[in-house]
């Protein structure tokens, strides 16, 4: 506690700013950890539900259980793209298979946009957690380096080196690094565990969605 | 969109709210943690050491048997001192002959005179030291009843022990040349053991007014006089109190 009121001004104001890193970095953690659990075990019971499910209608009425999960967001998009096309398609009436073909490719698109909107959401914020891992070992060390200048310039006032005066300058110049590995090593582990998460959930999405159009194609190729 | 936009806003404070009491928890416990054991380190540093003694007939420091010395010594060197306006004779002898068998008379009777005075101005003194050393001693006596029975001699921290002063006069040079402070009157007590050989042992600031400038130069003036610390007399450990300010050191012993 002295250590920390008896730094100097710039030393303080170093940790005052990894602190708020620190603060914001585990509040980003904890949130998506949240976010990144509930997407995971929703979307497992959204694939459970919808291969036993028959009709896309039922499912579509359904779907809201399982706001969560990116592969619901999937589902919905492709479903009102599919209605859109049906629709035309009943309207047109005329030559049917341009209209099948045009009609799965509509689906596919409106599919692949919404997993690029899922994946910017999931991955939202996440660059903060890159930015203080990679930069509040560098502003910790910053505020080190300065204490250890103040220490010095100290000890050059006084004329005396021993180990009793020298001592407490560098332990307040090194408070700064280690809040700043404090800081920046959760912030690294978080980032790279969420990356995996994520990237499990992408491949999630690309499979859902494959499998969608597969019904998709099947169902029009078979009316 | 915009209620699951909503939806994450509201989560999102949520858990920077989570953090920043996680954080607030952790430094508390840090506060406490530190509270709870700095003290231990504290005492690990301190130990008692019993009141020094310094016994008066040491040679080194006992002002005693110096003194009665000294009246002794004295003496005779007055007797030396006498002759020496005899040399200026023979220059008076050259300039005047008339006044040539006058000069020695006044000359001796003058001597005479002179070494009667000086016998007894040493007698005077020979009769004031004696008196002090009685009071002295008896002033001892009293005090050692006073103070704690059992512990023998007189204390080395007492007022005329001559090591401590040494030690100040040390400390007192060593500031002089360290000496900075940033406030108006700072004072620093600091308590000093030394080692029967010389080395300091333990620095314990009891009180200070807070500037900490100065007491940086406290502790750099201590350990540059240290260095030339000769030992305390009769292998003893010594042990007394300072009162450090800027202009000078206070033997603080006696509080």
């Amino acid at each position: 506690m002295a250590i920390i009121l008896g730094a100097g001004v710039v030393v303080k104001l170093v940790l005052l700013l990894l602190m708020s890193f620190s603060v914001v970095s585990w509040g980003i953690i904890l949130f998506k950890f949240f976010q990144v659990q509930r997407a995971k075990s929703e979307s497992e019971r959204f694939m459970d539900f919808f291969w036993k499910s028959k009709r896309f209608d039922a499912i579509a009425s359904q779907v809201d259980r399982f706001a969560s999960s990116p592969l619901t967001v999937l589902f919905n998009e492709g479903y009102s793209e599919l209605k859109k096309v049906v629709e035309t398609d009943s309207k047109s009436d005329g030559n049917a298979i341009s209209t099948d073909l045009g009609g799965v490719e509509n689906v596919s698109r409106a599919m692949r946009r919404a997993t690029n909107s899922e994946i910017t959401r999931l991955e939202k914020y996440l660059t903060f957690l890159a930015t203080t891992g990679s930069t509040s070992p560098f502003i910790g060390l910053f505020g080190t380096v300065w204490g250890i200048m103040t220490a010095f310039e100290g000890i050059g006032k006084t004329g005396s080196a021993s180990l009793a005066v020298v001592a407490p300058g560098i332990a307040e110049a090194l408070i700064a690094t280690a809040i700043g590995l404090v800081a920046a090593i959760p912030a690294v582990m978080a980032y790279n565990h969420f990356q995996h998460k994520i990237r499990v959930l992408i491949n999630e999405m690309d499979s859902f969605s494959t499998e969608f159009l597969n019904i998709v194609q099947r169902n029009i190729a078979g009316k | 969109m915009d209620s699951r936009s909503a939806k994450i806003d509201t989560g999102m404070s949520a858990s920077f709210i989570a953090s920043a009491v996680i954080h607030l928890a952790v430094f508390l416990l840090f506060v406490w943690w530190g509270e709870q054991f700095s003290p231990q380190m504290a005492l690990q540093e301190t130990y008692y050491v019993d009141v020094v003694d310094l016994p008066v007939t040491a040679p080194q420091a006992g002002e005693e048997i110096q003194k009665t010395d000294e009246p002794k010594t004295e003496v005779p060197q007055v007797q030396p001192l006498a002759p020496t306006p005899s040399p200026s004779e023979p220059v008076t002898k050259k300039g005047t002959k008339f006044l040539k068998p006058a000069a020695p008379q006044s000359t001796a009777e003058s001597e005479a005179a002179f070494q009667e005075r000086m016998a007894k101005l040493a007698e005077k003194n020979e009769a004031q030291q004696i008196d002090e050393r009685i009071n002295r001693i008896s002033s001892k006596v009293k005090s050692k009843a006073a103070s704690k029975a059992g512990t023998p001699g007189a204390g080395g921290a007492e007022r005329g022990s001559r090591y401590s002063d040494y030690i100040k006069s040390r400390l007192e040079d060593a500031l002089k040349i360290t000496s900075y402070s940033t406030t108006q009157n700072p004072e620093i007590a600091v308590r000093i053991t030394i080692s029967a050989e010389g080395r300091l042992l333990r620095i314990k600031v009891e009180r200070s007014s807070g500037d900490s400038a100065f007491e940086l130069s406290v502790r750099r003036a201590i350990d540059l006089a240290s260095q030339k610390f000769t030992a305390p007399p009769d292998n003893n450990v010594f042990e007394n109190g300072f009162l450090f300010r800027p202009k000078g050191i206070l033997n603080n012993s006696e509080q």
